[in-house]
């Protein structure tokens, strides 16, 4: 009964992440912003990351990362793993070193989605050596992340609504 | 370093990381159960969400057909409930019955897009049957306004389908109306306009705006004849300078919700003379 409020907490982020997994699969469900779509369980699961101690912030990042490989690939790859090693790392810096503030936030947010993004369009677009890389990054990459990032920032504040009021004393 | 290698939550990370690599590359090599059994768990969601918005119209179409619909019901009391729907399934499957009777060799399978993948940029996607609906890689997608794509991979209950947009996709082309023959493939820019390139032309083709570009059957993957598009441009590459002609299929890849799988074909997977 004392984690009551920990586990109804924990409850709303599972929840919380299926439903922007939905909403991010579902055709024409969220609109397009020059051609992208965002990726919302990457910021979701940063910024969980960033309230919660490293462990529970592992495991998010982690439901994260599968729901978002399976989302298109059906096997767990890049962003199950960079998702679970980033959020216990964002959970470990935030419970020892610093405190959880906006701009803190609002850094964190874009360094990590900006870099697993950037990573990410490495991995599945240059080092393959598709065509036509620097124009799908221009017309379509730099608007995702920056879309993403946008999304993020809303999701901080509905964390970090959930952590506050769903928390025990 | 030694201290926090020590900890517990150290043990629990590289534990988790041990176990996600284990599955990673069990996934990687083919082990399906590892697909099917996340794919059972996303793929039941995607099917309810996706029928929440099926179609192309806005909240608007929406709103003023569902008043008509109101009225109609009002109406026609006496009718069944489900009129609509089975009228307009059946009006979709008597275009397939169309496309079959005038192609007694193909085995069709119609399918629904439960899912676009946000993070690929060829508009690629899942559709609602997989290998147990006898579905396997390689076999063509298209709709009755011509070719969509082909399938990817397969699960046991869907499979992931790339467009004709993508440049993954090379189909053997030909010009219906003079004879040419060439190589069907995307490029990022043209996909954007919902266009597609018939590429590897003669430099003297005589390919023009208006000629409808069809599949040449050769290298067994598609029939002969699935309409791939209308030109719409002649181009020339910006680095070699070879002819091109941009298509623009009569489908919306983008937007397409209803397809269908040929499953099997006469000279499926034969590679005629003359192929690449």
């Amino acid at each position: 009964m004392e984690r009551r409020y920990t586990v109804f907490r924990y409850f709303a982020y599972s929840l919380e992440l299926l439903l922007l997994f939905i909403l991010q699969t579902t055709p024409r469900l969220l609109p397009e912003l020059f051609g992208s779509k965002p990726l919302l369980l990457l910021p979701a699961a940063i910024t969980i990351s960033l309230l919660e101690s490293e462990l529970p912030a592992m495991f998010f990042g982690m439901a994260a990362g599968l729901l978002l490989d399976f989302g298109y690939s059906d096997n767990i790859g890049f962003f199950t793993i960079t998702l679970t090693l980033s959020c216990f790392f964002i959970g470990l810096i935030f419970r020892d070193y610093l405190v959880i503030s906006f701009f803190n936030a609002t850094v964190f947010l874009f360094m990590f989605c900006t870099s697993l993004l950037i990573l990410y369009f490495m991995f599945s677009y240059v080092f393959v050596g598709k065509a036509d890389v620097f124009y799908y990054f221009s017309h379509h990459y730099i608007s995702r992340i920056i879309y993403t990032f946008v999304c993020g920032l809303l999701l901080y504040f509905l964390n970090k609504f959930l952590y506050k009021n769903l928390r025990d004393t | 370093m030694r201290d926090f290698l020590s900890t517990k939550s150290a043990k629990i990370l590289i534990a988790t990381l041990a176990v996600i690599l284990v599955v990673a590359i069990l996934g990687a090599t083919g082990n399906p159960w590892v697909s099917s059994a996340f794919g059972f768990i996303t793929n039941g969601l995607s099917s309810v969400t996706a029928n929440l918005t099926d179609g192309d119209k806005d909240y608007e179409t929406l709103k003023a057909e569902n008043e008509k619909l109101k009225q109609d019901i009002a109406d026609l009391r006496t009718q069944l409930v489900d009129y609509y729907d089975v009228k307009s399934e059946n009006s979709r499957l008597w275009k397939y019955y169309k496309l079959k009777k005038s192609n007694p060799d193909y085995e069709i399978l119609p399918a629904s897009v439960i899912r676009r993948d946000t993070n690929e940029a060829f508009y690629s996607f899942t559709i609602d049957a997989g290998s147990t609906s006898g579905i396997s890689v390689q076999d063509p997608v298209i709709t009755e306004n011509g070719v969509i794509g082909f399938v990817n991979s397969v699960n046991a209950t869907s499979s992931k389908v790339t467009t004709i947009l993508s440049p993954d996709l090379q189909a053997g082309a030909v010009d219906k109306k003079t004879g040419e023959s060439g190589i069907v493939t995307g490029s990022a820019a043209l996909s954007d306009e919902n266009k597609t390139a018939f590429t590897k032309i003669d430099a003297n083709a005589k390919v023009k705006k208006g000629d409808i570009i069809v599949t040449s059957g050769i290298g067994g993957v598609y029939p002969s004849d699935l309409i791939l598009g209308k030109v719409t441009d002649i181009r020339y590459d910006d680095y070699d300078a070879a002819k091109y002609a941009v298509i623009k299929p009569f489908e919306d890849i983008k937007a397409v919700t209803d397809v269908v799988v040929l499953t099997d074909f006469k000279n499926k997977g034969e590679i005629k003379k003359g192929a690449d």
